[in-house]
């Protein structure tokens, strides 16, 4: 034990002198989501500000045919109507960025709406995001004008509004707050701090064994009365406290990223802050702690097969694949627990946490999820130990 | 002491090894030492001499226990290297061109670290440290980062570490490798010194003149092979050539 603790502090101030480590472990998870969050959020306010205090140009396309709603038109605010614009320019002016909007009513469009009957009005636009908000602006008139049309024939045939409306659906929907958010939001942690925690083991691995033996480290070390084993742990040790310590900062920048973003829903505020409760934190972590302890496994085997701290990257770095590609099947709707995900690994912790965040997780599935994982920690323990023992491993550079 | 009995070792190759050894190359495999034996005493100093791939390193690295000999024993202060690993290294101080040392530690924390795993005691530790730094003038620099020092300064790092818990055998390759004349003059003396003290030195270099200085018995290797064993005296004596460095050349030119 003392053996596995000297080579563990050894490890851990060396790699905590290496600048690299402390950029991957810290520095980056500290500062992405802040960063992200607040470059994210002021594009997107500047973006939506701009859209909606813009002057649109529309074009009203009519030959007098739609006289009530071009009158109503005359007159609003942020609006500019272009005169004289032909029907068939109207598709290449928006694309051009000449016009943001135009309306073509149909010949008879005053008379059919006179006979009750539905006036056709062709309206263009240029929509390329969620938001909508030029097409929004636009179409609030139009809804206007065909609001007062109804309430007009209502009137006139003296019909309860009610008749269109057989059936008044009031949809409950009885998922709770926590549960909704939990599904959502949740699905994007777990994806988080599993990616944190394999790029936070990722850099002292390759360092502490192929770094090592391209030095000349690891021989210098081998000279020392010890146990192999024992000084495979020191170095397990290390890696696994990096996993951890980079998903721990990415939790604390997130939280920061949260914070600081101003135009969160309190309610939502309140949900996300919950979940990012110690209780649930340490829950989380206890099933990332086997899942890091796989991750430290396969990474030291891989760098102590490796001639070189590069030839260690270049194998390493196809194997962010095959972590990201299960984190983010577990983000999938309709991807649930069950026994045989519950086995799976990366994917069984993506979708435990997210159960946990949602507060439905099972027992029995949380506990298939444990026994998977530390079966597979211990087979990649083995895994590094019998690479970190073979003479052919150590000195082949 | 040191027995090294009938050793041989053999390293499988790989095909791009094979390449690269020419198409005149037949077989999987190359003995890089073959049946070599010889005893290093205590209280003497053995040099163990060849030209570069002779298969000195090999025949060190079995004796410091990180390869295995193929076949033959090898036992340092009666522990058998294959069986016994740990005790070998316990009682070892081994320093090669290979081994190497940690850029971001200081001369102390490495040296510390060293004492650490082999169990020495804090106040044997103190005692050690004040004495091999102050002979290797190592005080000035005993905290500056190991990645800053010279080679020379490096190189006395790597003594240090190798002689911090007081090992009964030292297998020293190349110890004064890159060092001034002043730098190399005070390990020869460290090594002198331990001779006195009844420990073990095994010592491989390239300079002649430390031949000299330093060692009582000798042993050359070529291609793996044993050219000569016995004591420095002897050798002298049944030299045919006019100098130590003219007769090394001879004996291994006459092996092919």
């Amino acid at each position: 034990m003392k053996t596995i603790a000297t080579v563990f502090k050894k490890e851990l101030i060396d790699s905590i002198r290496d600048r690299r480590t402390i950029v991957f472990m810290i520095i980056i998870p500290l500062l992405l989501f802040p960063l992200l969050f607040r470059v994210m959020s002021s594009i997107e306010k500047r973006q939506a500000q701009k859209q909606r205090v813009k002057t649109l140009r529309v074009a009203l396309v009519d030959r007098g045919n739609a006289a009530d709603f071009v009158s109503s038109m005359h007159g609003r605010s942020g609006l500019t109507l272009v005169d004289g614009v032909a029907a068939d320019s109207v598709t290449a002016m928006i694309q051009s960025d000449s016009l943001d909007g135009a309306f073509v009513f149909a010949e008879s469009f005053d008379q059919d709406v006179a006979a009750n009957r539905s006036g056709r009005v062709d309206f263009y636009f240029k929509s390329t995001d969620d938001r909508d908000i030029v097409e929004n602006r636009l179409r609030k008139p139009l809804d206007q004008y065909e609001k007062t049309l109804l309430a007009q024939r209502f009137n006139r045939l003296a019909i309860d509004s009610a008749v269109v409306d057989a059936v008044d659906v009031r949809a409950q929907n009885v998922a709770s707050i926590e549960e909704r958010v939990g599904k959502a939001v949740g699905g994007m942690l777990p994806y988080i701090f599993i990616i944190f925690c394999f790029m936070g083991a990722m850099y002292p691995a390759i360092d502490l064994g192929a770094g090592e033996k391209e030095r000349g480290t690891m021989e210098t070390l081998l000279t020392a009365p010890v146990n192999r084993f024992h000084i495979l742990l020191g170095k397990f040790g290390v890696v696994v406290l990096s996993g951890l310590m980079s998903a721990t900062v990415s939790i604390i920048g997130l939280y920061i990223g949260i914070k600081q973003t101003a135009n969160i829903p309190p309610e939502f505020m309140d949900i996300i802050m919950k979940m990012l409760g110690w209780d649930t934190i340490i829950l989380v972590l206890s099933l990332l702690l086997p899942l890091t302890i796989f991750f430290a496994g396969v990474l030291l085997s891989v760098s102590l097969s490796a001639r070189s701290f590069k030839e260690a990257q270049s194998l390493i770095s196809p194997l962010n694949v095959a972590i990201i590609v299960p984190a983010a099947i577990g983000l999938m709707p309709g991807i649930e627990m069950t026994y045989v995900t519950a086995v799976i690994p990366v994917l069984n912790v993506s979708l435990a946490t997210k159960e946990i965040l949602a507060g439905t997780i099972q027992t029995p599935h949380l506990i298939a999820v444990y026994v998977s994982l530390i079966g597979l920690a211990l087979l990649s323990l083995y895994g590094s130990v019998w690479w970190f023992k073979r003479e052919s491993t150590i000195f082949r550079t | 002491m040191i027995e090294v009995r009938n050793v041989t070792k053999t390293f499988k190759l790989s095909r791009q090894q094979k390449r690269e050894m020419g198409s005149a190359f037949r077989g999987d495999s190359v003995d890089a030492v073959s049946g070599v034996s010889f005893a290093c005493q205590p209280g003497r100093v053995f040099g163990l001499l060849g030209p570069n791939g002779a298969g000195k390193t090999t025949a060190l690295r079995m004796i410091a226990t990180t390869l295995r000999p193929t076949s033959g024993t090898v036992l340092v202060q009666g522990f058998d290297t294959v069986r016994e690993p740990e005790r070998v290294r316990a009682s070892l101080g081994f320093l090669t061109g290979s081994t190497q040392l940690y850029d971001r530690l200081t001369p102390n924390e490495l040296v510390r670290y060293y004492a650490n795993l082999h169990g020495v005691p804090r106040g044997d530790y103190e005692r050690r440290r004040a004495e091999v730094f102050q002979a290797l003038d190592m005080n000035a620099y005993a905290d500056r980062r190991i990645g800053k020092l010279s080679t020379g300064m490096k190189q006395k790092v790597s003594i240090a570490r190798t002689m911090i818990h007081d090992p009964e055998v030292l297998v020293l390759d190349e110890a004064t490798s890159g060092l001034d004349v002043l730098a190399s003059r005070g390990i020869v003396d460290l090594i002198r010194r331990a001779r006195d003290r009844g420990k073990t030195v095994l010592f491989s270099t390239h300079r002649m003149g430390e031949v000299d200085q330093l060692c009582d018995d000798l042993a050359l290797i070529h291609r793996g092979r044993l050219l000569y064993d016995g004591t420095y005296d002897a050798f002298k004596r049944e030299m045919q050539a006019t100098s130590f460095e003219d007769e090394f050349i001879r004996r291994i030119e006459a092996a092919g």
